[in-house]
């Protein structure tokens, strides 16, 4: 897939570049307003990750040129302002999500995967890793032919895993990711390790391969090897 | 004290003093020139005497004239002294005055009245005179003025209850005015103090001091938010490179237990920072109501989704959770109220011991939740203090300020009770 990183702030730009290059990515940057718009004047991406406030001009602006020339380029605004408004404003002209800074990375690339499921998976709705077949519209996990019953969170965090598979994902990412920002019951992380037990539980009895590994008690790894 | 009551009570004081000192000077005054006007008509009386003594060269008949006794008395040589004196006079009343007569079984009264002793000789014998005037017309008219004189303060007090009661309470109503101006005062309001219409100047110089230190508050308060909101903005930048650089370097891979144990707590304390801030933007967007989003909903849903969110931490602490829950339809943000509810409950986890219980009960006046936890009763108002925190608590010590001002927006009342062991936190519908 190919990402456009739309973001003036150095250390993040970089980080998130290296995190979404991998086999088969493709991840360009832009730091300002002009670059940016150039760029998407010129290319079409899978996803473009666009901050609002930039060097030289408004990242709304960016979107609003994208939908008036109807590029069909999903679009997931990062921005600083947790406003409610802004985030409407956003999602009205046609982004396709919004995401408040700051944010973990794994987080970020569930929801760059759920855009471009979205955009590019018309009609199918099915995601497959190896054995494990997801239907995301009935929300229904198989492996080869066993349907796996899964809660409503162990199904949300197999999907975040896929998401982010061959990458760490720390445990504070995964309880922010399941119980919401509001999540502070600090240091103490255990009910993580009963939800991984649980769903690795319930995929091996259905044959699945164990692909969740725990790495070095900061979190996760989701991976084939 | 009222001020009125106040300045009521010593100008009462003061007329009564100034009005008694006035008719005891006049009673004083016009008595002395009355008795110098009786002495002189005595003086006549005298004179008339002697005249008469020396021409006839006997008494002259004694006569009772209406206000006036004369009596002589044979008396040694030398022996009287003339002298004026206080004396009574008694008065028969007349033929007209019978009624008087059978009422009081006497032929009639006693009469204060003026005399003078004086002496005089006829051939060679010494008489003491004795004149005696009465003085009851003198004392009518004292008599008449003292009651002028009570019935000038009696309505003097009456004018001064009268108008104090109807002018200085509307000459003071500036002033009550810009007290319940004062009373109504928000700094977090926009609605200014009004500029009173009243042409007293020290009202209007009360009004414009109070207008001016309001709006200096206010500019105060509102430069200390937008800083509040700009510093916590600039932070998140930062707050994000760190988060996303600690993502990256988890992905690097190997690391020893020292060092993973580093990153954990890296990562447990950023995520206390961002919260932090979260909370403190979350705070001044509440104060400034910048969350627009009122819509009708049922709490009660909101809060059974709350229940299945936390579920997994109930079990985790091994909390008994005992719920009930009737509809409750309220008009708020949707956005607010379920971080009130997160707060809320996350607080009855995160304060609770291991195997405690938790009650939450919502019905139409209120929603109660209780949870069991340190058996002492929290500090009531403090505990909705920014930054108050028990000790040990990993929280931010803005939740529960958070919470109140989310009531306080939908005009809800937040409180706290401690009662059979239980932290009760209640909101009022």
């Amino acid at each position: 897939m190919k990402i456009l990183v739309i973001e003036d702030e150095e250390g993040l730009r970089e980080s998130i570049e290296e995190y979404f290059t991998e086999a088969g990515n493709i991840c360009e940057t832009a730091s300002s307003y002009q670059s940016a718009l150039s760029k998407v004047s010129l290319y079409r991406y899978d996803c473009i990750l666009l901050d609002i406030t930039l060097p030289g001009g408004n990242g709304i602006d960016i979107l609003k040129s994208l939908k008036e020339n109807s590029h069909p380029d999903g679009v997931l605004i990062i921005s600083a302002k947790n406003s409610l408004d802004d985030r409407l404003e956003g999602l009205n002209i046609g982004a396709d999500d919004y995401l408040v800074k700051p944010f973990h990375l794994s987080e970020l690339k569930a929801r760059v995967s759920a855009i471009i499921r979205r955009k590019s998976y018309n009609g199918s709705n099915l995601l497959v890793f190896n054995e494990i077949t997801i239907d995301l519209l009935a929300k229904d996990v198989k492996v080869g032919t066993t349907s796996v019953k899964l809660t409503r969170k162990e199904y949300a965090l197999l999907l975040y895993f896929i998401a982010n598979k061959g990458k760490v994902v720390s445990k504070n990412a995964i309880a922010e990711h399941l119980w919401g920002d509001g999540i502070d019951m600090a240091n103490n992380f255990d009910f993580i390790y009963s939800h991984i037990k649980n769903i690795r539980k319930k995929l091996m009895e259905a044959g699945c391969n164990d692909y969740i590994q725990a790495a070095y008690g900061m979190g996760y790894k989701f991976t084939a090897q | 004290m009222k001020l009125l009551a106040k300045y009521n009570r010593v100008n009462l004081i003061t007329i009564i003093i100034v009005m008694l000192i006035t008719g005891i000077i006049y009673y004083q005054a016009i008595s002395y020139i009355l008795t110098g006007q009786k002495d002189t008509d005595l003086v006549v009386e005298e004179q008339e005497i002697f005249d008469y003594v020396k021409l006839n060269h006997h008494l002259p008949q004694t006569f009772e004239s209406n206000d006036q006794q004369i009596s002589f008395t044979p008396a040694s040589p030398g022996s009287v002294k003339r002298e004026f004196i206080n004396t009574m006079y008694f008065k028969q009343w007349g033929q007209d005055e019978k009624h008087k007569k059978h009422k009081h079984r006497r032929e009639g009264e006693y009469e204060s009245a003026r005399g003078l002793i004086s002496s005089v000789t006829v051939g060679d014998k010494y008489y003491k005179i004795l004149i005696v005037e009465s003085k009851v017309e003198t004392e009518d008219l004292i008599r008449f003025i003292f009651l002028i004189t009570i019935g000038v303060i009696l309505l003097l007090l009456l004018v001064l209850v009268v108008t104090n009661r109807l002018i200085l309470n509307r000459l003071w109503q500036p002033f009550y005015n810009i007290m319940s101006e004062l009373r109504l005062f928000n700094i977090a309001d926009s609605k200014q103090i009004p500029k009173l219409d009243n042409n007293i100047d020290e009202f209007k110089e009360l009004n414009n001091a109070v207008i001016d230190m309001a709006a200096r508050a206010k500019n105060d308060y509102q430069d200390l938010k937008v800083f509040t909101e700009n510093a916590s903005h600039e932070l998140l930048t930062p707050i994000a490179v760190i988060n996303s650089k600690l993502d990256t370097l988890i992905q690097t891979e190997n690391f020893s237990d020292r060092q993973s144990k580093l990153l954990n707590d890296l990562y447990s304390a950023v995520s206390r920072l961002n919260r932090l801030n979260q909370s403190l933007l979350l705070l001044v967007k509440i104060e400034n109501r910048l969350v627009h989003d009122k819509q009708q909903m049922n709490l009660r849903e909101l809060v059974d989704e709350m229940i299945i969110q936390f579920e997994e931490i109930f079990n985790d602490k091994d909390l008994k959770l005992t719920y009930e829950l009737d509809d409750k339809e309220i008009y708020a943000s949707r956005y607010l109220v379920e971080i009130l509810l997160s707060n809320l409950i996350s607080n009855a986890i995160r304060h609770n011991q291991h195997g405690g219980s938790i009650i939450i009960n919502l019905n139409a006046e209120s929603l109660i939740i209780k949870n069991t936890g340190d058996n002492a009763s929290l500090p009531d108002e403090k505990i909705f203090t920014r930054f108050h925190k028990s000790s040990g608590s990993e929280g931010s010590g803005l939740g529960l300020t958070i919470s109140r001002q989310i009531c306080e927006n939908f005009g809800f009342k937040l409180e706290y009770l401690f009662e059979g062991s239980f932290h009760t936190f209640i909101v009022k519908f």
